[in-house]
């Protein structure tokens, strides 16, 4: 079978987010470099959309209470473990189409043999399981290593008060879900540095997220490099502008959090971005480091001395590089 | 084979032989070493951290004398600084290499003060990171120095000579008339050339920072920019290029009074203006808690932190940051790069700069707003602006007037004055979202576009009924255009996105209360 042939196979389950992290990844690397299987993908995922158009069948108490009796016994999760991955495919086709089946025959019946009895007067029986769950998690209890690419969508950021040490990161994913902590916790940190690295699966914009981490990790003392190098990816790779004059002028006001690959992102961006806002914050971000006693490398010293001799260069920009290159003391 | 490979390996075969060719200095901080060289020859001389004098003269001996220091935290520090620091003899009769060998030292920090005997036609290369100073003197051969910080004096040099230098202090001392080509480059150095009154040359200076001084009659001296060329003692002769971006410049003929030097930045001899002049402005910093009156400001580089103008503010600067609380009539700033911070504009606004973030907390009047790259934020606007950015994202907090905002790449954000029915919105960004945030009341006729590669991905969010919204594909993109009347009609709205989503958004917001200016 042709690689196409596999991953149209494959798009089922990539649908559900059933296929495991291998095969996802390769899954969206193919459909992200094959046209034709974008275009069958393209058209899946709108036709799984139009699905969540239909009418709901209101399955009756008693069968939905069996149904679900029987699926909680195979699906029980260790409690302080949350993947980020669905079910598999085949138990949530079957799950549907049981439920379908189930419930359109039931239906059916019901309408057959008694046509004046609504469901809803039997509240007694409705269980508490709901199908649009939402979860709170403590960031501590879920795994720092994000599998795959799961899907989250309708990102949040919730930060109750400056001296409320706890923020939150919301998503949907097959529920939805909020991950509380400190800005320190590890898991807090790949989740976030996720939400930045992967703006497709962002909504509603990498803009706001990238404003929200300046404003809860400026307040932190020591945050993680991890943050930055993210960061430091956006700036390198985003296609938009304005989220890259927002990611160097955060990295600006994380001096402490810098490694040597957020600054040579620095250097970069000073070097080859062409908005001359971003090579601006890239420059201020090198001059402060400069100015904090930062030991610079060749590499950038020599851009600072090209940046301020450079005569088509924005003059703010040789000004400000020339400002740095004034702090440095050779070692 | 290429030579550049050839190079290469001749360099990795030699860099052994150069450690256990490396001289030490124990037991005591001195070498005194004499090399022979050709006439012609070159000495290369690469010390990173030290002085270094050259001194030209007859013969063809080298004598080269090197004194170390070594400042250590500690004994065991101070050994290992002075088993490590050393010097390496390179070359032979044709080139001579001097290269201190210092490795990475830990609480340590060496120097070594270099005094070159050399035959006065060699040709002289010097590298350094940090110099007390850097001294050439009676050489005809040719000089580069390549330094990062020190004094850097050439002394009687009359061959060309090549000097680039970030910070320090460059002099150059003619004893007689040039004779060859001599180019400074620096970025944060003072120049200073001494040449006898009878020098005729071509002199070329750049500075955007300081000034450039001289105390000679210049012929034809004309500003390119801010590139001066004249001439000295009329046409002909050697170039003498001083370049330094933050530093000034000095020329002076030799008996004359540098008090008496002229600026040629604010007496330009024979120029015509040119809207560049700006940058040969003096530089300043102002810091004012308020001005009375107009106040018109030119500066080539400047940081300006002004409260309260009370008058009109019409600023123009090459490069710096400008901060004004309150501008009590009209306000126009114009900055080649920089960011802007406005305050409260009674009068109309009119801001531009070529880089840099601006923002505005309110423009009563509106105006017009521009970035050629960066963030502009309005929070508040009182009548129509247009806004423009360069690349970055456009946010108007809330607007009682007509808003025309584009970008070429960034979101752009509009929240409309709840007191106002309707209002006239022009938003377009070629690769961004477009929000546009308006009371549940907003009437308006809406003209809204998407052209997007990924439909999936980029949609339309309308709050409002009564849109009929088309999908067309125009090759390998789609456009979704939502068009119609909400709330009964109004002003136009037309909204435009490339690659990203369009938000109509139907909110409850709080109109926003200006304070009274202070008169």
């Amino acid at each position: 079978m042709s690689e196409c042939g596999v991953m149209s196979e494959n798009m089922p389950m990539l649908l559900t987010e059933s296929l495991d992290p291998v095969q996802r990844e390769r899954t969206h690397q193919h459909i992200e470099s094959c046209a034709a299987c974008a275009s069958e993908w393209s058209a899946m995922k709108e036709t799984w959309q139009i699905l969540e158009t239909l009418p709901t069948v209101e399955v009756p108490a008693r069968v939905k209470k069996r149904f679900l009796a029987e699926i909680s016994a195979a699906s029980a999760v260790p409690a302080n473990v949350v993947p980020f991955r669905r079910r598999s495919a085949a138990r949530w086709l079957a799950e549907a189409a049981a439920v379908v089946i189930v419930g359109g025959s039931a239906f059916y019946a019901g309408h057959r043999t008694t046509p004046n009895v609504d469901p809803r007067s039997t509240p007694a029986e409705i269980t508490s399981y709901s199908i649009a769950e939402s979860r709170v998690l403590p960031a501590a209890s879920i795994s720092p290593t994000i599998e795959g690419r799961p899907d989250i969508q309708n990102v949040q950021f919730t930060d109750a008060s400056p001296s409320n040490p706890q923020i939150g990161v919301s998503f949907d994913i097959t529920s939805h879900v909020t991950v509380t902590g400190k800005p320190a916790d590890k898991s807090m940190v790949r989740l976030l540095r996720y939400v930045l690295e992967n703006e497709d699966k962002m909504s509603p914009s990498r803009s706001r997220a990238i404003d929200w981490v300046r404003a809860t990790y400026s307040r932190v003392d020591n945050p993680d490099p991890e943050i930055t190098e993210a960061l430091a990816n956006v700036l390198r790779n985003d296609e938009h502008q304005g989220v890259r004059i927002k990611a160097a002028d955060t990295l600006q006001s994380m001096q402490s959090a810098m490694t040597d690959g957020t600054r040579d992102a620095l250097v970069e961006a000073l070097k080859n971005d062409p908005n001359p806002a971003v090579r601006v914050k890239a420059v201020e971000a090198l001059a402060k480091l400069a100015r904090s006693g930062a030991v610079l490398d060749p590499d950038m010293l020599d851009t600072l001395r090209k940046k301020a001799a450079q005569g088509d260069e924005n003059v703010y920009v040789r000004v400000k590089a020339a400002e740095a290159l004034s702090s440095i003391q050779p070692r | 084979m290429k030579p550049t490979i050839r190079i290469l390996i001749a360099v990795a075969a030699l860099f052994p032989a150069t450690h256990l060719l490396a001289t030490t200095f124990q037991p005591n901080n001195r070498i005194v070493r004499q090399l022979t060289i050709e006439p012609g020859g070159s000495v290369w001389i690469d010390n990173p951290f030290g002085s270094i004098d050259v001194i030209g003269g007859e013969g063809t001996v080298i004598s080269v004398t090197a004194d170390r220091s070594i400042v250590a935290s500690d004994a065991v520090a101070l050994k290992e600084a002075a088993d490590a620091v050393a010097i390496a003899f390179d070359g032979d009769s044709k080139v001579r290499l001097i290269r201190t060998v210092m490795p990475a030292l830990r609480n340590a920090h060496a120097t070594i003060d270099y005094t070159i005997r050399v035959p006065k036609n060699v040709a002289v290369k010097i590298g350094s990171k940090s110099a007390d100073h850097i001294r050439v003197s009676h050489i005809t051969g040719s000089v580069t120095v390549n330094g990062f910080a020190g004094t850097v004096i050439m002394e009687d040099v009359s061959g060309a000579s090549a000097l680039n230098v970030v910070n320090g202090r460059v002099i150059y001392d003619y004893q007689q008339n040039p004779i060859a080509k001599a180019d400074v480059q620096a970025v944060n150095a003072d120049i200073d050339v001494y040449v006898p009154a009878s020098a005729k040359f071509e002199w070329l200076a750049d500075t955007i920072n300081g000034d450039i001084l001289t105390t000679f009659p210049i012929h034809g001296g004309r500003f390119a920019g801010t590139i001066f060329r004249g001439q000295v003692n009329g046409p002909g002769g050697p170039t003498i290029n001083t370049a330094t971006m933050m530093g000034r410049v000095l020329l002076l003929a030799k008996g004359s009074n540098p008090g008496q030097a002229s600026s040629m930045r604010l007496n330009p001899p024979q120029h015509r203006p040119t809207p560049g002049d700006v940058m040969l402005a003096p530089a300043v910093k102002v810091q004012l808690p308020f001005h009375n009156g107009d106040w018109p400001f030119v500066a080539s580089i400047a940081d300006i932190a002004i409260g309260e103008i009370r008058g009109n503010a019409h600023i123009r600067i090459g490069a710096g940051e400008v901060e004004l609380g309150a501008v009590f009539g009209q306000c126009t700033v114009t900055l080649m790069g920089g960011p802007l911070n406005l305050g409260d504009i009674t009068g109309l606004l009119s801001a531009h700069t070529g880089a840099g973030d601006i923002l505005v907390r309110a423009a009563r009047m509106g105006g017009e707003v521009s970035t050629d790259g960066g963030l502009l934020r309005v929070l508040y606007t009182g009548g129509p602006m247009t806004l423009r950015s360069g690349g970055g994202d456009i946010i108007v907090g809330q607007t009682s007037g007509a808003i025309d905002a584009q970008t070429t790449s960034g979101d752009i954000t509009i929240t409309g004055d709840p007191r106002q029915r309707t209002l006239k919105v022009g938003a377009r960004t070629t690769q961004g979202n477009v929000n546009l945030i308006v009371s549940p009341r907003f009437g308006a006729d809406i003209d809204a576009t998407i052209v997007t590669s990924d439909p999936d991905v980029n949609e339309m969010h309308i709050d409002f009924t009564g849109l009929t919204v088309r999908r067309e594909q125009a090759g390998a993109k789609t456009r979704i255009h939502a068009t119609g009347k909400i709330n009964g009609g109004g002003e136009r709205v037309e909204l435009y996105a490339a690659e990203g989503d369009i938000h109509i958004s139907a909110q409850a917001i709080a109109p926003v209360r200006l304070a009274n200016p202070r008169r």
